[in-house]
């Protein structure tokens, strides 16, 4: 069960980037600078600006994980399927919405932003910008290191349901009281990731997954999604992998 | 590929705290949809979903706590070893209410991590996952559990799903002038829109192996699976019913088997205007102009969101173990493409393979195919 890592992009604290655009990654606490839409999209788009934070982040990852990999730029939809863990999902979106309904005894309730509430929102609109037609899911746990949907993801391409996947991580900084529940860093990471038989380069590297579960980079086990994103960084910048 | 066995099933919901009194009720036409009580409706367009009665918030805990009660209580022994996925859109909304409106309130109730804690503690399980896909979440639950089973990769899956009626997801569905005025109508001519509900599902998968050994009962196989998004809309179905189609397709190439062997549809059927004809189309195109019987429980049990596919899944396995599918409740005049195919009566099957689908918000769609059981 493996596959390759074709691409990373990440939009966190200290700002977006993407494997191959020569951007540092780093992954600390802090608020997550505010995301342009020309960062994104070179032409004007009506969508963008109507979503919530949290649905940005999501969505702005992807954008550059796909990018990363050359599949920003599609003509016919992909079945290329999404797998993120996110701790909080939608909540800030959820608080901000619920502020609508409270004052005027439900009277004004916003249906846009009712429209964000879910946590996998961003994968629908990523779903629709990209045309990627596989299965889409957020997963919430207990703890997240971001490897479950990685696992999930080579689950998916070894079963044969899909080819390609983008997995990763997606939380918002929510606010006090709910901060202190499930420690997370904000930001979101994601990678694409091909199955190996249909990859005609090697990526970043190989991942797998050892008998027991464990997931392994180029053979070595990795203890989080961010501890990956790093060590395919390095690997890249030692000419030790395509990238 | 290992068999996929369903060993127990459960539900609750607005008609009836186990799944035999649902059954029995839905064979009869009733409809648990009534006014709500436990917040005000005045300023919505209706004042009706699929409640519980017998749940109550008690001291700024969740309601998901007693509905898990009332859903477990006799759900009967799970495996150790079991793989734990829950599947739930919003999980204790009403705790994050409470709190937003400066009541007393667990915020550790708010993240998803906290159900699960409390199922694992209850069943001595490994840390388990929630399955966030929207209206589909628990159809991709049961999905992904057939699919650690198949693979190999694990020897039993407990899926638990469940939503609750909030003023939350009450307002923004009003907002969104997707609630029915009266009761939802699945399939009608005159459908207006959907009625909210609440429950839950519980289902214990495990490898036929595995069940015959520790002689747990099947109640069904799950033979095929699929999900697709259709990259649309982020509210709305794509009229082609793409992503619907393709989950089908899915499900029937990994269950061998062509489309002539389904026998049964239990349908999304939510009762919007878009979304059931979506579904026309789509089984249009799957099945052609042959009359399939179809049903949809949301005029019965509103729209319980992400419960609505466990549960649908515990309603099929019934429907084969006895050969009938049950009325769509509200439905009074078919509209066109649905004639003949729901009906306002009990239809009905014969043979061994049922169609269940979802679809939701964020173009998820996802299919499942259940094969009659041996109980």
């Amino acid at each position: 069960m493996n596959a390759v890592i074709t691409g990373i992009g990440w939009v966190t604290s200290t700002g977006p980037g993407w494997a191959k655009g020569g951007q540092d990654f780093c992954m600390i606490p802090g608020a997550i600078p505010p995301i342009a839409r020309k960062q994104l999209f070179s032409e004007p788009n009506q969508r963008f600006g109507r979503q919530s934070e949290y649905s940005k982040l999501g969505l702005s990852a992807i954008a550059f994980a796909l990018r990363d990999a050359g599949l920003e730029n599609w003509v016919e939809k992909r079945p290329i399927g999404v797998v993120a863990a996110s701790v909080h999902g939608s909540l800030v979106t959820d608080l901000d919405y619920f502020q609508t309904v409270l004052p005027a005894g439900g009277g004004l309730p916003s249906p846009n932003l009712f429209a964000y509430t879910l946590a996998n929102c961003f994968m629908g609109e990523a779903a629709i910008q990209f045309g990627l037609t596989g299965s889409t899911m957020v997963i919430n746990e207990s703890v997240s290191n971001g490897l479950t949907p990685l696992r999930m993801a080579l689950e998916i391409i070894d079963w044969n349901e899909h080819d390609t996947m983008l997995a990763g991580i997606c939380d918002v900084l929510v606010p006090e009281p709910f901060r202190d529940i499930c420690s997370t860093i904000p930001g979101a990471l994601f990678m694409v990731l091909t199955g190996k038989d249909s990859c005609i380069h090697s990526g970043y590297g190989n991942l797998s997954l050892s008998g027991n579960g464990a997931l392994l980079y180029n053979g070595e086990k990795t203890a989080s999604i961010i501890e990956l994103a790093k060590r395919c960084l390095e690997d890249r910048k030692a000419g030790r992998s395509e990238g | 590929m290992k068999e996929v066995y369903i060993t127990a099933a459960a539900t609750v919901t607005g008609l009836g705290n186990d799944l035999e009194t649902l059954w029995q009720k839905m064979l009869a036409g009733e409809s648990a949809i009534r006014p709500v009580q436990r917040f005000a409706t005045d300023r919505y367009n209706t004042a009706n979903a699929s409640w519980i009665a017998d749940i109550e918030q008690a001291h700024g805990s969740s309601r998901i706590y007693p509905l898990l009660d009332l859903l477990l209580d006799r759900f009967g022994p799970v495996p150790a070893d079991s793989l734990l996925i829950t599947a739930t859109t919003k999980g204790c909304i009403d705790s994050m209410e409470q709190i937003s409106k400066g009541c007393p309130g667990d915020p550790c109730d708010v993240s998803a991590g906290a159900i699960l804690g409390w199922l694992e503690k209850r069943y001595s399980l490994s840390p388990g996952i929630n399955m966030n896909a929207a209206c589909a979440s628990s159809t991709i639950a049961v999905a992904r559990a057939a699919a650690l089973i198949s693979s190999g990769r694990s020897e039993a899956v407990l899926v638990v799903c469940m939503d609750l009626v909030s003023e939350f997801v009450f307002s923004g569905f009003s907002a969104l002038q997707a609630l029915s005025s009266d009761v939802c109508r699945p399939f009608d001519l005159n459908r207006s829109g959907l009625s909210l509900g609440e429950g839950g599902g519980a289902l214990l998968l495990m490898s036929g192996d595995r069940a015959r050994k520790e002689n747990r009962p099947c109640l069904g196989s799950i033979i095929g699976w699929g999900a697709a998004n259709d990259a649309t809309h982020v509210t709305a179905p794509a009229r082609d019913g793409c992503g619907l189609i393709q989950s089908c397709r899915q499900a029937l190439a990994i269950a061998g088997i062509s489309p002539s062997e389904i026998v049964a549809i239990s349908a999304h059927g939510t009762g919007t205007v878009y979304n059931d004809q979506m579904e026309l189309t789509a089984f249009r195109a799957l099945f052609g102009e042959r009359i399939l019987p179809m049903h949809s429980v949301k005029g019965a049990i509103g729209h319980t969101l992400g419960a609505a596919g466990g549960i649908e899944v515990a309603v099929g396995l019934k429907s084969l173990q006895t050969g009938l599918l049950p009325p769509t409740v509200g439905l009074l005049d078919p509209a066109p493409g649905a004639e003949g195919r729901f009906m306002s009566r009990a239809q009905q099957i014969n043979g061994s393979c049922l169609l269940t689908t979802n679809s939701g918000f964020g173009g998820v769609n996802a299919a499942l195919i259940l094969q009659k059981g041996e109980a």
